[in-house]
């Protein structure tokens, strides 16, 4: 405990100081004047004994960080490893600026470098970006929004442990021959092992799929989070704006990774199952393209909009001043989130797409500049209006800006058909995503110098911060704006024209400078966590946001109280009565945060003693380790050798494990009021699984689309369907509809206590589950006989696939059926149905997937 | 009518619609109306899923919000599967 101690005694003792006059506020409404926000001393106490009873070690304790599900920790986990990713991805950078010193290449080989430019694409927007962005909304979110942590802390560490084991894996990559060398965006038919052979290509594709299903796990995560766990008073309207950021940042990734998911889905299965999806000649690899950018735009702005919630966050402090027009700039970015998902193709115009449909994106795409045109003045007049102060975290968050706006406008330039002609595949492209995508890592690195007194209770070097802006922003125009001077050079390749060597120098002597200035951060963040100057809860003159009313850092359960924000000021009411009576909460004087520096109350009608909630599980930690020596073993399966062991092995640490989780009591936090549009009255664990369906609707959906596009590029009349009879599939949608009804018997068994029902009608739909599986084995093996597989054709490889794909959910459900048998077997169930409805959510959806399925591939 | 009869009524309607799905196919409607056909089967899927989403899920019980939720799922997959097959014609 002796970190923690020491962390929380620094915070005690500096707690009475906070009183420079910041404010907390829901919407960080108005300009501070003086309000207090100051920690206060019963929290901490509150915190030890928590720790105690959770179980979960000390932060000195390498066990810890092996076991926490607090979301205070994961963040800490997210933040340090995407950091590690960033070093990975730059070193990678640094390789191939090397190789570009002369045209013609100086230190690799072709096939060297195409691995050193796909794996650093794919690294920086993946395993960097986004996870380092997460970070922050794992830490600061459920701070800002008055929760305790998220909604289901176990899968939150899942998402992190998917994360990290994915990366590694994509590490691995590298071992075995190469990693994916075929561009970051995966093009086909690049992707395919006639031209990229190589395992490690298959690993580096498995391991985004991994990647893409943390990131799943992520957004249903957030999502339920943030609609039922927000404080009373804190609407939608009045979310602080890095919060309104996360959440349209995660309403993106659950509907864009599911497309994803989809087109990975299917190249691992013309990797590994030789399915012909991306090799068929008519609209193989225009389905990549239209799968992948589907997924790509919303991707721009999903890597994005946590550094715009950033710098407005750091505008606001900074300048003293609310952002001027908030309720348009959140507007903007609502626009955003939903116009990022039509205009996808404009990432398309060089393809065989009709002109109709280029014309009609070109418009969607400029249409789309419009809101963030809004989003800039609405930052910009800000800093007008306000009184700047130059600290670090102001001055990355204003390079950031500038960045951007070089970045978007010359974005503008590749919307329109006509000059996108001229600039694709040239370094006008690549300069203008960077100055985008590196700009947005410009206003985050601002973030982590912004929130690194609340994370660590140190403050760190001033100086060392403002070299290290210095040093970055040079080292970045050096790097990126040569190559808008000489985007004639052809991307992706290091020939280039002789006459540009001089400005590729630059870009590599800008690369280092730029690379040189993250060793001043790391040496300033280490040196400062050690020698810093200690932080107190508000470091920060007018910050507004809740998470400077806490100290420094947060004891475990982040508030002394319940926070709330009914009063229209952000109170601590009563949830311990103990803490109450010394006046630890929010009603003593230290304890207030309020925008006017009025005095707020604890409210006796909250007072709540909560159940402790749990903070440590080993499971999703070896749920990780399974998944990925699954994915592992899968790469090379086909190869032979020690793959399918591993794929063995893997798969039952996997099963274990998973059982392990199903198995385990966790209590988690949970508060008894809060705001929760739109969906008050659906409890957390509903709302979870219906986000998750809303997923896979996405993923079903874009396998059913995949079929429809393929279809139309064949020639819809011109298919053959593959069964030759629809008799076993209506035979299926029977077996199907029935054991549907045999859940919805379950969950009425249990409404009335009838143990023996729940048996009996689960036992059913796990029978006519098996019996699915059989009729479609007949089906299968019959087809195998006749000479019609996987690879047959592009018909036999829709159909085996989307309705293979169809089979593993219902695997998954007979299992999750097994598992809850066994458990209604010794009475569980009776008293609290919910996970019967659950479970039955899941496999009607399955049924519906079936009903469209079942005409589409044996009818029409 | 309690929930059980409700629910036992909707699944002897979803066998009778699968069943009609057939027997479109057998009556050679495909042969001699593809257009026709296409759209009968169709919409008897979407009014099967909608039932069972409506009743077994209780949709029609639960907030709006959560159809909406799903809705808004299926509009972003049928948005990019008719502009991309559109995209090719």
């Amino acid at each position: 405990m002796t970190d923690e101690h020491t962390h929380r005694d620094d915070a005690n003792e500096e707690g009475s100081a906070a009183t420079n006059g910041g404010t907390a506020q829901a919407d960080g409404g108005t300009e501070a004047d003086g309000g207090t926000i100051a920690p206060t001393t019963g929290d901490l106490v509150e915190g030890h004994g928590h720790e105690e009873e959770t179980h979960l070690p000390p932060l000195g304790s390498l066990k810890r960080w092996f076991v926490t599900t607090n979301h205070k920790d994961v963040g800490i986990l997210y933040i340090v490893t995407s950091l590690f990713f960033l070093i990975f991805g730059g070193v990678l950078a640094l390789l191939f600026r090397v190789q570009l010193w002369t045209p013609g290449g100086t230190i690799m080989s072709g096939l060297g470098y195409n691995q050193a430019v796909s794996i650093h694409g794919l690294i920086m927007v993946f395993w960097f970006l986004s996870p380092f962005a997460f970070g922050f909304a794992n830490y600061i979110v459920p701070l800002q929004m008055g929760a305790k942590d998220l909604a289901f802390p176990r899968l939150n560490a899942l998402s992190y442990w998917a994360y990290l084991f994915s990366g590694i894996l994509l590490g691995v990559s590298f071992l075995q021959e190469a990693a994916f060398p075929g561009g970051w965006t995966m093009y086909a038919p690049l992707n395919i092992p006639i031209y990229t052979p190589e395992v490690g290509a298959t690993t580096s594709v498995l391991a985004l799929l991994f990647f893409v299903a943390s990131v799943t796990v992520s957004s249903v995560n957030f999502l339920t989070t943030m609609h039922r766990m927000r404080a009373e008073g804190l609407t939608l309207r009045r979310l602080p704006i890095f919060t309104w950021s996360i959440l349209l940042t995660v309403w993106m990734m659950l509907f864009a990774f599911a497309a994803l998911l989809a087109a990975l889905m299917v190249l691992s299965s013309d990797r590994i199952l030789n399915t012909t999806y991306f090799a068929t000649e008519q609209g193989g690899s225009l389905l990549w393209t239209h799968l992948f950018w589907f997924f790509g735009h919303p991707e721009v702005y999903i890597v994005f909009f946590p550094a715009l919630g950033v710098m407005a966050e750091v505008f606001q402090t900074f300048s003293g001043k609310r952002l001027v027009g908030r309720k348009w700039f959140i507007a903007s970015m609502v626009l955003v989130a939903v116009q990022s998902f039509i205009v996808w193709m404009h990432h398309m115009f060089l393809t065989s797409i009709n002109l109709q449909v280029k014309t009609l994106f070109m418009a969607t795409t400029i249409g789309i500049s419009l809101p963030f045109d809004l989003m800039v003045f609405s930052l910009i007049y800000t800093l007008i209006k306000g009184k700047i102060r130059f600290k670090t975290p102001f001055l990355f968050c204003f390079g950031a800006l500038l960045l951007f706006i070089i970045g978007g406008i010359t974005g503008v330039f590749l919307g329109a058909v006509v000059l996108d002609y001229e600039f694709r595949g040239t370094y006008w492209v690549v300069a203008h995503f960077h100055y985008v995508m590196v700009g947005g890592v410009t206003a985050l690195i601002g973030g982590l110098y912004y929130w690194y007194p609340k994370i660590t209770g140190r403050m760190y070097d001033e100086f060392l911060g403002k070299l290290h802006f210095a040093a970055y922003f040079v080292g970045f125009n050096l790097l990126y704006f040569p190559m808008f001077v000489v985007w004639e050079t052809p991307r992706r390749v290091f020939v280039y024209d002789p006459a540009f060597t001089f400005w590729h120098r630059v870009a590599t002597v800008g690369a280092f400078v730029l690379g040189f200035s993250f060793l001043i951060m790391f040496y300033n963040m280490y040196k400062s966590l050690w020698a810093g100057e200690v932080a107190d809860g508000d470091p920060w003159p007018f910050s507004t946001t809740a998470e400077w009313a806490i100290p420094s850092p947060p004891p475990l359960e982040n508030f002394p109280g319940l926070p709330s924000y009914s009063s229209g000021k952000l109170t601590f009411g009563g949830v311990d009565s103990a803490s109450a009576i010394e006046g630890a909460t929010a009603s003593s004087d230290s304890g207030t945060a309020a925008a006017d520096g009025g005095v707020a109350h604890a409210d006796a009608a909250h007072a709540h003693e909560e159940e402790h909630a749990d903070h440590a599980s080993v499971w999703p930690f070896a749920i990780s380790v399974g998944a990925f020596l699954t994915f592992l073993g899968l790469s090379g399966v086909t190869t032979g050798g020690v793959y399918p062991v591993v794929l063995l092995v893997g798969a039952v640490v996997l099963g274990g494990s998973l059982l392990g989780l199903a198995r385990e009591s966790f209590h988690a936090p949970d508060r008894p009021v809060g705001e929760r549009w739109p969906f008050s009255g659906v409890e957390n664990g509903k709302l979870g699984m219906w986000i998750f369906l809303a997923s896979d609707v996405v993923l079903f959906g874009a396998f059913i689309g995949s079929y429809l596009f393929m279809r139309v590029a064949y020639g819809w009349n011109e298919w053959h369907l593959v069964p030759h009879n629809s008799l076993p599939g209506l035979v299926n949608t029977y077996i199907l509809l029935t054991s549907s009804f045999a859940v919805v018997l379950a969950l009425v068994a249990a409404e009335k206590n009838s143990k023996r029902g729940v048996v009996v009608s689960l036992s059913t739909t796990f029978v006519l589950g098996i019996a699915f599986l059989a009729n479609k084995g007949i089906e299968w093996y019959e087809l195998y006989h006749e000479g019609t597989w996987l690879s047959t054709s592009i018909e036999s490889s829709t159909y085996f696939l989307t309705t293979g794909l169809h089979g593993a959910h219902v695997v998954v459900g007979l299992l999750i059926a097994l598992f809850m048998i066994t458990r209604a077997w010794n009475g569980a169930y009776l008293d609290d149905e919910r996970p019967i409805e659950y479970f039955g959510l899941y496999w009607h959806f399955v049924d519906i997937v079936w009903l469209f399925l079942f005409p589409l591939f044996y009818i029409l | 009518m309690s929930h059980l009869r409700l629910y036992t009524a909707i699944y002897v309607v979803l066998f009778v619609f699968a069943t009609l799905q057939v027997a479109v196919e057998y009556a050679g409607l495909l042969e001699n109306a593809y257009l026709l056909a296409f759209g009968v089967i169709i919409v008897l899927s979407f009014v099967k899923a909608l039932v069972v989403a409506g009743y077994y899920q209780h949709l029609v019980w639960e907030p709006r919000s959560l159809s909406y939720l799903i809705g808004i799922g299926l509009l972003a997959v049928l948005a990019l599967t008719f502009a991309a097959s559109y995209s090719i014609t």
